[in-house]
């Protein structure tokens, strides 16, 4: 006859007494994804509170002038003009694109000097500037972004690390940016993809531009709100650039990787360009997508 | 510990301190590791959220388990319902397509402590997982399952006697086999 002590280490026994390690950790970054959300919520709603309280104000003070001239009609829709409807978060100089480059070593074979027989890499030469480039073309269009910069192929050296485990080391330069600027609302994670020149190249009005991939996580638990996203960054590029942007497809699932993209809604992973392109082609589509998102984000 | 402020700093700071008691209660309760995640981690979002509602003055930990155990009965009453209709028709078409060696091997034992304990009341269950599990005292169990604390002796040392039979019973010869 066992006794309650027996009986209590069976139970312990018969059921794993710890979850998985990756559990631990997305979660984690669920529940602070999920806090920053609720902070958000309540920022926008003293943002709502504040814009009406100036457009009463505007309104009783276009009143006034209402009994006294006539002219005060064209002020009232003047003033509803400048502070009714704000033009979204644009004009503000809070971080709104956060860009990186997780394997930041993949490069490009024209701008290397050297042998065409290895895949292309350098620790300077490198898709870096590709981000560099949207970053710069982002802030020309008004729309504030944080570049970084990171050497992540130096970290994972110095720690030991593979390739494999280069989203751990990135997610968590991400996460910090992420809690230092809550206003950041879109993350591109830019990359440069393995095709030849012919397949990672499309004319357009007679100039040539790299073509655009973009990836987004199944295994993300934000998957549908970054597809949805990258969609309509998709569709507004078909727009503008007919046939720059190849689509979005859907990866993570084996081997499993959120790419980091649980972490923000709005995150997608950007390809630009194959080996064989040059900066001048990945540049030039780099500036594109920068007025594709300037016109999905102020929709 | 709770800074209405810092939600993110604060929800850090409890979902680490306390996420293996939680997911330990949950594992046993619903005998399914993944489960027990999904779960575990649907207990500290709802903390997150009534986090500003949460009262000074009451037990932290107490207040954290009362929720897990809403959680482990929401679940419970779903699956309960769902198995209503496994069990119907669409069993038989399951039962073609999953071969035995997809599914996870569980040991002789352990097939019989989860037999038995999911044979429990869902009260009882509850209780004895958290007197002897997590070790809350009697105080505590009975603050988690809102209920007296002469309820909570009595339904820890049912289930008890409950499990003891039913181990004892099947599990003798299973119990040597498996040493």
């Amino acid at each position: 006859m066992q006794n309650e002590k027996e009986i209590i280490n069976m139970i312990k026994d018969s059921h794993p007494q710890n979850p998985k390690k990756e559990f631990i950790i997305s979660t984690e970054n669920l529940l602070r994804q999920k806090a920053r959300s609720m902070r958000k919520t309540t920022r926008v709603r003293k943002l709502t509170v504040a814009t009406s309280g100036i457009f009463l104000f505007a309104l009783a003070f276009s009143w006034l002038f209402l009994l006294n001239g006539k002219e005060t009609v064209m002020n009232l829709t003047n003033t509803i003009g400048a502070e009714g409807i704000p033009s979204l978060a644009l004009d503000e100089k809070e971080p709104l694109v956060f860009i990186y480059q997780t394997h930041n070593v993949e490069a490009y074979y024209p701008e290397l000097q050297g042998d065409e027989d290895r895949v292309p890499f350098s620790d300077t030469t490198n898709v870096t500037l590709v981000g560099k480039e949207l970053s710069n073309a982002l802030e020309e269009r008004n729309i504030s972004a944080i570049h970084d910069d990171t050497d992540y192929s130096k970290i994972l050296s110095e720690r030991g690390l593979t390739f494999n485990d280069a989203y751990t080391v990135s997610g968590e330069v991400l996460q910090k940016a992420l809690t230092e600027h809550d206003s950041i609302e879109v993350v591109l994670d830019i990359h440069r993809e393995s095709n030849k020149k012919d397949d990672s190249t499309t004319t357009i009005a007679g100039t040539e531009y790299a073509k655009i991939w973009m990836y987004v996580s199944k295994t993300a638990d934000n998957y549908e709100i970054n597809k949805a996203f990258a969609l309509k960054l998709h569709d507004k590029l078909e727009d503008l650039y007919p046939g720059l942007s190849f689509g979005v497809i859907e990866r993570g699932v084996n081997p499993r990787n959120t790419y980091n993209q649980d972490l923000q809604d709005n995150s997608v992973l950007v390809s630009i360009g194959g080996m064989e392109n040059t900066f001048e082609e990945t540049f030039r589509t780099a500036d594109a997508l920068a007025e594709a998102i300037k016109e999905v984000l102020s929709k | 510990m709770v800074d209405l402020r810092d939600l993110e700093g604060s929800i850090v700071e409890i979902y680490n301190q306390h996420y293996l008691d939680v997911y330990r209660f949950l594992v046993c309760f619903s005998g399914n590791q993944n489960d027990a995640e999904d779960l575990t981690q649907e207990v500290f979002i709802r903390v997150l959220k009534s986090l500003p509602n949460f009262k000074t003055d009451s037990n932290f930990k107490t207040w954290i388990f009362s929720i897990a155990k809403h959680v482990a009965l929401d679940h419970y009453r779903k699956k309960k319902f769902s198995t209503i209709f496994k069990e119907g028709f669409f069993s038989k078409l399951e039962s073609k397509e999953k071969k035995p060696d997809e599914e996870y091997e569980k040991t002789e034992l352990e097939h019989y402590v989860h037999e038995a304990i999911s044979k429990l009341k869902p009260n009882h269950r509850a209780a004895v997982i958290l007197r002897g599990i997590n070790e809350f005292s009697v105080k505590e169990t009975a603050e988690i399952l809102q209920c007296s604390e002469a309820k909570v002796k009595v339904d820890y040392h049912r289930a008890l006697k409950d499990l003891k039979r039913k181990l004892d019973l099947d599990g003798k010869e299973v119990l040597s086999n498996a040493k």
